[in-house]
């Protein structure tokens, strides 16, 4: 049986817009563990998103309980969080969010710079296919480039959870490809923990479970008995 | 459709009121300068009329001329002369006055009232209370207003006066002001000192039998018709004159009080012209640098717009009256706090001088001259960004605007070498892509690092003054002036008076200075060698003392004559045989209060033919006998007046320490505005470009105290950088300052210490980390999810 990572138990998270409240999490249960690679599928407003902004530690859980390992995230202060955050997880995002400033190498160095045991810039890059591009600021970058770079800089850290929300939903199907073999390759290599959230169905078939979400709460859970590889999906 | 409010109005309505706390950091400063217009043209105004009036009123003469003992038939041919309009001769003396309850005596300046019992028709004193002193009485008095009220006499109160050797004991029928004596300086005194120092009104027949001047004058005082030429009239006085000891005649631009009064007043409109470019200036900066931010960030709302329809004018039109409704605000609190300091502060010069009211006139072209300014200000600044809001075409407005280019270059290679923080970097780099705002941001901090200098610089430059006025060069206890020149023995009678340690004299010898055709008129000072109470003293501290027959003069002489060191200079005696000798410039002192001429004693001696004489002796004394000292003198008919220099080194201290200590405070809330304006606007505008760079480092596990040092980091070091920038500006206004500051009654010396370097560094570095600290704790409340799920 793998290591338990991530256990939630009937993690409820309520938002309050205007003067109506919304219930984002209706008491959502489920364990993730160690090697595995989950895909999150679901329409807007599901809730898959504010599950891993709350597995990432940017949200807090209104009620109900969330584990990484033996580490209660519900209890955690804001500084214990950035604390979590910068050594256990790394994000990837949809709009990249690359600092305009730093070169592609520069944006890596900032999360090798702080991480207790990160991997050299130059090997992240490489890993996701971009060390011939490493001075580049992301202005010269195309966007498949951009979501590497910021791939690279989620994995350089050499984390235990991979956290990606919708990492091809701002790429074309040739280079939403290329990423999404960049993060498998972490995911076999590093044997970090990945999810994944995608409007994209068609991205479920490479993952070892897939996840719906249904109204705030999981509404099935499927497990592949196969998976496809990136190259080999269809969009 | 609910009221006639356009949906853009609306819009421009809740803009500005999410953009108060930039818009108001911004309108302060603009308000600054709104005020300083307003404040300095209104007590410009005031003071100005207020002058005018009362020297209007209590007709001021325009021409002064004195002389020993001139007969009164002479008064018929100046009125006669060509030009002249009005003339009112008198008696002038200086007297020692004995004032009840007070050991020290003081000085009264002697002035005679017509024979008529009338008042003069010329520099007519303005009587504030009481009457003027019958004719015909022996023992009556009216006296200067201030005087009275330093000394808090009442009328009926009694004083005596040495005239001429007899102890005359006077009652005060009355009090009053003088156009003359707007601000009334005594003799061998710098400023004024009410309790010392004051003007009597005495019957001319006392005074005539008194000083043996019956049917004679020594001062004349003439008004002018509008078309006279003045030079033409005093020449003819001069010659009328000469022969009766006359010793010059001088215009109002050299009448004591006015050359004071006139100065001030025209150093208010300086201030006027310097200070508020300045803040206009930088509040069009800040306004050019917001509303460049809001465009940017209301990119696909302009193109939304321009999709409606709304045309460029439109949509320019809606940008620049947010700058202006900034510039509204400004000016509110401008006017408000200008309209009341204005008014406040030329009371508090009124009374300063003495003025006998003050004449406030609203001036309305200052109000609207300082609002379309500001107004204009703002506009001007917010210009450039509203059109290129209004050339954005609609399609590529409602798409996201292309990331900011970054390039390698040189500079990035040099940088990387050092191995930076990734943060440090983004700093850098911040401030290289935007060269031109860094740039602003620098060079309005250094200018509030300079307003500081500036201030700073004045209070050493004082101190500077006060050390070399003081302990080097007056270092006597008092000065006692004789009524004539006396030979070198009588300063053997002084030493004698009781205790008196050292006594030196000193011989004041009025010339006419000539090169050319440039003249000065001025006293020769002259001091036995090797004096050490009173010397000259050269601002690198080096005493002067003249040797042979040269001519020392003061650095002001030597401009305003064109002279340098070797010169010939030709001298006129005013007194004496009144001849006219060329003498070789030996050197020029610099010194700070006005114009000085030296010349060793031997060589005087040689060149009047008279002697080794002394007008005036400087005595050190022993605390222990003051009181014997002082009554002594109450009763020594040589002695036509003293200066107590201990007091009118407390007096000017005190004065320079007040309004020194008031200034600078004026100039930290200025400097302090500024920075805020800077810093506060320019962090929130970073913050803002940054938010979602700044979110991503949250996310990444960068902690708050790392972030903040982006934010603090770029700050400040923009701040750091306009230090020396700074420092270089106020070298350079204050340098400035010491030019349009000097005069012939006083010069300020360049004195700048690290101290105030220092302090106003400090200053603008608190402010501008205090600024960014309020903006800082925005990065708490970033929502990082949210910054995370939208493209800008």
């Amino acid at each position: 049986m793998a290591e338990l990572i991530f256990q939630t138990k009937d993690v409820v998270k309520t938002y309050r817009t205007g003067g109506t409240e919304v219930r984002a999490l209706d008491g959502v249960s489920l364990d993730l563990f160690a090697a595995e690679l989950t895909v999150l599928l679901g329409p807007s407003g599901s809730g898959k998103s504010t599950l891993l902004n709350i597995l990432g530690g940017l949200d807090h859980v209104t009620s109900g309980l969330v584990r990484f390992r033996n580490l209660d995230l519900s209890s955690l202060n804001d500084r214990a969080l950035t604390r979590y955050r910068r050594d256990h997880v790394g994000f990837v995002f949809q709009f990249y969010n690359l600092v305009p400033s730093l070169t592609a190498r520069e944006n890596v160095q900032m999360v090798t710079d702080i991480a207790p045991d990160p991997m050299r810039p130059e090997e992240a890059l490489e890993l996701v296919g971009m060390g011939h591009r490493i001075d580049h600021f992301p202005a010269e970058l195309s966007g498949g480039e951009q979501q590497r770079v910021a791939i690279a800089r989620a994995i350089a850290k050499r984390p235990e959870v991979l956290l990606c929300d919708e990492p091809t939903g701002a790429l074309d199907s040739k280079t939403g490809a290329h990423v999404l073999e960049a993060i498998r390759e972490i995911n076999d290599t590093l044997g970090a923990t990945a999810v994944i959230i995608t409007h994209n169905a068609a991205i479920r078939q490479m993952a070892h479970r897939v996840i719906r979400f249904q109204d705030g709460n999981i509404s099935a859970v499927e497990t592949n008995a196969t998976r496809l590889s990136p190259a080999e999906i269809e969009w | 459709m609910v009221g006639a409010m356009h949906a853009l109005d609306i819009k421009l309505l809740r803009d500005f009121k999410r953009l108060w706390s930039q818009s108001l950091a911004i309108a302060l400063v603009l308000g600054c300068g709104v005020m300083i217009l307003l404040t300095a043209f209104g007590m410009h105004r005031a003071l100005d009329d207020t002058l005018t009036a009362f020297y209007e009123r209590n007709a001021f003469a325009d021409i002064w001329a004195t002389a020993d003992k001139a007969p009164r038939a002479l008064v018929k041919d100046i009125a006669q002369m060509d030009g002249v309009q009005g003339v009112e001769a008198r008696i002038e003396k200086y007297l020692v006055l004995d004032l009840p309850a007070r050991t020290k005596a003081a000085t009264g300046l002697a002035l005679s009232l017509p024979e008529s019992g009338d008042l003069p028709r010329l520099n007519v004193p303005l009587v504030r209370s009481g009457r003027l002193p019958d004719p015909l009485a022996s023992d009556e008095v009216m006296i200067s207003e201030p005087f009275a009220q330093a000394n808090g006499f009442k009328i009926g109160d009694r004083f005596s006066a040495l005239l001429s050797g007899r102890k005359r004991t006077l009652v005060i029928t009355g009090t009053a002001l003088s156009p003359e004596y707007v601000y009334a300086i005594g003799p061998g005194s710098i400023m004024p000192d009410d309790e010392n120092f004051g003007i009597l009104w005495l019957p001319a027949p006392m005074l005539s039998a008194a000083f043996d001047m019956a049917g004679a004058f020594n001062a004349v005082a003439l008004s002018l018709s509008r078309d006279a030429k003045p030079d033409t009239v005093m020449s003819a006085v001069e010659a009328l004159l000469d022969p009766y000891g006359g010793t010059g005649a001088i215009e109002r631009d050299r009448q004591n009080s006015h050359a004071f009064v006139s100065t001030e007043i025209e150093q208010l409109k300086n201030m006027a012209m310097i200070l508020p470019p300045i803040f206009f200036g930088i509040s069009a900066f800040l306004v050019n640098m917001v509303i460049g931010r809001i465009i940017a960030l209301e990119r696909s709302e302009i193109g939304l717009l321009k999709a409606l329809g709304y045309s460029d004018v439109h949509i320019a039109g809606h940008y620049v009256l947010l700058a202006a409704l900034t510039a509204v605000i400004g000016i509110a609190v401008g006017w408000g706090v200008g309209g009341f300091l204005a008014r406040a502060m030329a009371a508090q010069y009124a009374i300063y001088f003495k003025f006998p009211y003050l004449i406030f006139n609203v001036s309305y072209d200052a109000y609207a001259i300082s609002g379309f300014l500001a107004l204009l200000t703002a506009a001007f600044g917010a210009l450039r960004s509203a059109l290129s809001a209004a050339r954005l075409a609609p399609a590529i407005a409602m798409s996201p605007p292309a990331p900011p280019r970054f390039k390698r270059s040189l500079f990035d290679r040099a940088l990387g070498a050092l191995h930076p923080s990734q943060p440090t970097m983004m700093i850098w780099r911040a401030i290289i892509r935007w060269p031109m705002r860094a740039a602003m941001s620098v060079l309005g901090l250094s200018l509030a690092v300079a307003v500081l200098i500036s201030a700073g610089f004045l209070s050493g430059a004082m101190d500077t003054i006060v050390d070399v006025a003081f302990e080097q060069s007056n270092r006597e206890d008092a000065v006692l002036m004789f009524s004539t020149e006396r030979p070198l023995s009588v300063l053997e009678e002084v030493r004698n008076l009781p205790g008196v340690l050292e006594v030196e004299g000193e011989l004041m010898t009025p010339v006419t200075l000539r090169n050319g055709h440039r003249e000065k008129a001025l006293s020769i000072v002259t001091r036995g060698t090797g004096a050490t109470l009173a010397r000259a003293v050269h601002r690198n501290g080096r005493a002067i003392d003249p040797q042979g027959a040269g001519l020392q003069i003061t650095t002001r002489v030597a401009q305003v004559l064109h002279l340098v060191a070797g010169d010939t200079v030709e001298v006129e005696f005013l007194t004496g045989h009144k001849e006219t000798h060329s003498l070789i410039v030996s050197g020029v002192v610099d010194q700070f209060f006005g114009l000085g001429a030296y010349m060793s004693r031997e060589a005087m001696a040689r060149l009047s033919r008279a002697g080794q004489q002394v007008s005036v002796a400087n005595v050190t004394l022993d605390p222990a006998h003051a009181t014997a000292f002082n009554e002594k003198l109450k009763t020594t008919p040589a002695i036509a007046g003293t200066v107590r220099v201990t007091d009118m080194r407390t007096g000017f201290q005190g004065t320079i320490d007040e309004s020194i200590s008031v200034m600078n405070g004026l100039f930290i809330v200025v400097a302090v505005l500024i920075t805020i304006g800077l810093t506060y606007n320019g962090a929130r505008i970073q913050l803002s470009e940054r938010a979602r760079e700044l979110a991503s480092l949250r996310i990444l596990g960068f902690s708050r105290g790392e972030v903040s040092y982006i934010l603090v980091g770029e700050t400040m070091l923009l701040a750091a950088a306009a230090q020396p920038v700074g420092w270089a500006i106020g070298i350079w206004i204050s340098s400035a300052m010491v030019n349009s500051f000097t005069s012939d009654l006083y010069s300020i010396p360049l004195v700048l210490s690290p101290a105030t370097f220092a302090q106003a560094s400090l200053i603008v570095l608190a402010a501008a980390l205090g600024s960014v600290l309020l903006v800082r704790r925005r990065i708490d409340r970033l929502d990082l999810v949210a910054v995370m799920k939208t493209r800008e």
